[in-house]
């Protein structure tokens, strides 16, 4: 078997993975640091795509536009849950699963209702729609850029986590809530604050999610597992976690679907049930905080 | 909490009531006109194939709008339901057309477990099922074969395309293997047995390492590139496929990124079918594909279904879909005319078995005495350009199916 008979599902692999990395991200920073079980997540990331789909014409100014207003859209989302969740402040994770869950439905049904039922896929410049050469194999452009793209709001994400006084403060409400409002600071604030940039990446994910994806009435269902999938196998609420998770779900998602064809579906459950198991003391303490 | 709860009982239980009354009077309203005739159609209004099932609806309004809303000489009164995603949403939709609605036929029918489902119904109460798409392979019940007196179809069964485009394809590729890859369901199974069976009666190999159809997560692949790359080192002269909806969008723009994109295409026609070709776009041209229906098609029938389409306003051209539907109330517009008196299932079912010879739009069919679906031309149909817009342009006829 030649090397690059692998070279180039790999770079799938993690193309997909990074991408998915952006979507489990807005969910694991809202459980983690909002402390908000957003079961509307997927939602966001469809509505993100519907958005970005429709305002894509072809053209590089509307191709900008579509991904800030899909980001724009995702965070306006983030804004309802965090105002709809602090009147449950203080009620345990079922009552904002079900809040949420309820959000979700109804806003998938919208979604359905304003865009049909079709699969909706955005026009992109001629130049993303090319294929080029990589070691003698024919590699689609858009999802070199939506690689490109990834790795960027990856390293933005961790440069303002970990490098900037608000990613310390999100940081620290995580740890203690206390001493974060013993400094001055509300922490429901910054609650508010990480929900709505949880939306807003949830929005960017729809957006690069659907040239290559698409978008429909399927989306905010699968969106939202594969997100659920990454965050339990990289840990609630931890951002590296959630992209080191999401990078073996990207490779296992398309190595691993042609290596091992049979067994392809049970994959990614298989997985998330081997960490499970791993961290059977650990995750159940994690899970009721 | 124990208080509030029976309200809301007495509510809805006040709802069903006057609903009751409401429907009595629809009823008596409708029993003293006795030229008209109420007429069941069950279609996908939400779900995946929504799409689909609005298609139908469009086709058999067509006729009914294109005829003064009547078939046979007599006013028809659609009711319309919704059958969802399958036979969960479909049973009860359709339960309720037979027993509230007291329709004398029931046509639309999308998805094929549907169909299955809905015939064991139909067929107790002597109703005649008119199916306009998916036909599956009936399995016996308790041991017996179905009774399929009561159950007729405008559409095609599903393995028909692939027997009708093996022999072209075993043509084009002379001694070259063919990869066959398809959605892991019934109706994938369905499409590519259809195809693999007769191309390796011919003589023809497929590509596939194992001599086996591939057949992906359905439907949770919508990422085909890792498929069609590892198919690729297979070097193999043409691939053959089934996607439908979503996925064959999915599957046409990811062709022609993929190592693959310079070898041949070929499929059942509902790859390139409706909607999904304008989602596609011009990644989806040169794809050569099997039919039993062309909006290109020359006959007469068909220009005044297709002018009679764009001037009802609807969007792009019509589908298969729509034109089985179309011709679903056609042949209701024969039945009925030969009924006498007041109408009812069993009369109407008669009437349908002497329909004989159909002017269509896809070409004159009839239906196959024992079976109860149509003997039809297959369209051999390629994706090009025609005027502004993408269309499965007529390439040239290639059998006639179910053969006698």
């Amino acid at each position: 078997m030649r090397v690059d008979a692998y070279l180039i599902p790999a770079v799938d692999g993690v193309a997909y993975g990074l991408l998915l990395a952006i979507a489990a991200a807005g969910l694991t920073v809202a459980f983690g640091a909002g402390g908000v079980l957003n079961l509307a997540h997927g939602t966001l990331i469809a509505a993100g795509g519907y958005v970005a789909a429709a305002t894509s014409s072809g053209t590089w100014p509307s191709l900008a536009a579509a991904v800030a207003l899909a980001a724009g859209v995702g965070a306006a989302g983030g804004v309802v849950l965090a105002a709809a969740t602090a009147a449950l402040q203080g009620r345990g994770h079922l009552d904002q699963a079900l809040l949420t869950f309820g959000v979700a439905l109804i806003g998938a049904d919208l979604l359905t209702t304003a865009y049909g039922s079709d699969t909706l896929r955005p026009r992109l410049p001629e130049v993303l729609e090319a294929t080029i050469r990589v070691a003698g194999h024919r590699y689609p452009v858009d999802r070199l850029a939506v690689l490109g793209v990834a790795v960027a709001v990856v390293a933005v994400g961790y440069v303002v986590l970990h490098r900037t006084r608000a990613g310390r403060l999100i940081r620290s409400t995580v740890d203690d809530r206390a001493m974060v409002a013993g400094i001055g600071v509300n922490p429901r604030l910054v609650d508010v604050v990480v929900l709505v940039a949880a939306g807003a990446l949830a929005g960017l994910a729809g957006a690069l999610t659907t040239p290559i994806l698409g978008v429909g009435p399927h989306t905010a269902d699968t969106a939202l597992l594969l997100s659920l999938i990454i965050v339990v196998c990289g840990g609630l609420g931890s951002v590296p976690g959630a992209l080191a998770a999401a990078l073996a779900v990207g490779v296992v998602q398309t190595v691993g679907v042609t290596s091992f064809p049979a067994v392809a579906p049970y994959l990614l459950i298989g997985a998330m049930a081997v960490v499970l198991l791993a961290h059977r003391t650990s995750l159940p303490a994690g899970a009721s905080a | 909490m124990s208080d509030p709860r029976p309200r809301p009982r007495r509510g809805l239980a006040a709802l069903t009531a006057v609903g009751l009354l409401l429907t009595g009077a629809a009823c008596s309203s409708t029993a003293t006109d006795s030229g008209t005739v109420r007429v069941g159609l069950l279609v996908s209004l939400s779900g995946t194939y929504a799409a689909v099932g609005e298609d139908m609806q469009r086709g058999f309004r067509l006729y009914l709008d294109t005829h003064d809303g009547k078939l046979g000489g007599r006013k028809i009164d659609l009711v319309v339901a919704d059958e969802g995603d399958g036979p969960a949403t479909a049973v009860p939709a359709a339960q309720k057309l037979l027993e509230r609605d007291q329709v004398v036929a029931l046509t639309g029918l999308v998805g094929g477990a549907t169909v299955d489902k809905v015939q064991t119904l139909t067929t107790q109460r002597k109703i005649p099922l008119l199916g306009a798409n998916a036909r599956p392979a009936f399995a016996p019940v308790g041991g017996k074969p179905r009774d399929l007196a009561y159950t007729w179809h405008t559409s095609y069964n599903s393995d028909e395309p692939g027997i009708a485009i093996a022999e072209y394809v075993k043509a084009q590729v002379g001694d070259g293997q063919v990869y066959a890859i398809g959605p892991d369901y019934q109706g994938g199974y369905d499409e590519l047995r259809g195809f693999t069976d007769t191309f390796t009666r011919l003589g023809g190999k497929l590509a596939n390492p194992d001599g086996k159809t591939l057949f992906t997560p359905f439907p949770a692949t919508e990422n085909f590139l890792p498929y069609l790359n590892k198919a690729a080192e297979t070097k193999p002269k043409a691939v053959y496929t089934f996607y439908a909806g979503a996925a064959a969008v999915a599957f046409v723009k990811q062709y022609a990124q993929s190592d693959l994109a310079d070898v041949p295409l070929y499929a059942a026609g509902f790859l390139t079918e409706g909607s999904v070709l304008t989602a596609q776009g011009p990644a989806a041209t040169g794809i050569r594909n099997v039919l039993n229906y062309s909006p290109t098609l020359a006959n007469q029938a068909n220009q005044d279904f297709v002018a009679a389409w764009s001037a009802a306003g609807h969007p792009g051209q019509p589908t298969t879909f729509a034109m089985a539907s179309y011709d679903a109330a056609a042949v209701l517009d024969r039945a009925l005319t030969a009924v006498n008196g007041e109408v009812n299932g069993e009369k109407l079912n008669d009437a349908i078995g002497k329909v004989g010879r159909v002017v269509s739009p896809r070409g004159d069919w009839q239906f196959e005495p024992t079976e109860h679906r149509p003997v039809q031309r297959w369209y051999l149909r390629e994706v090009r350009n025609d005027g502004p817009v993408l269309s499965n342009v007529l390439v040239q006829d290639l059998t006639t199916l179910p053969a006698s």
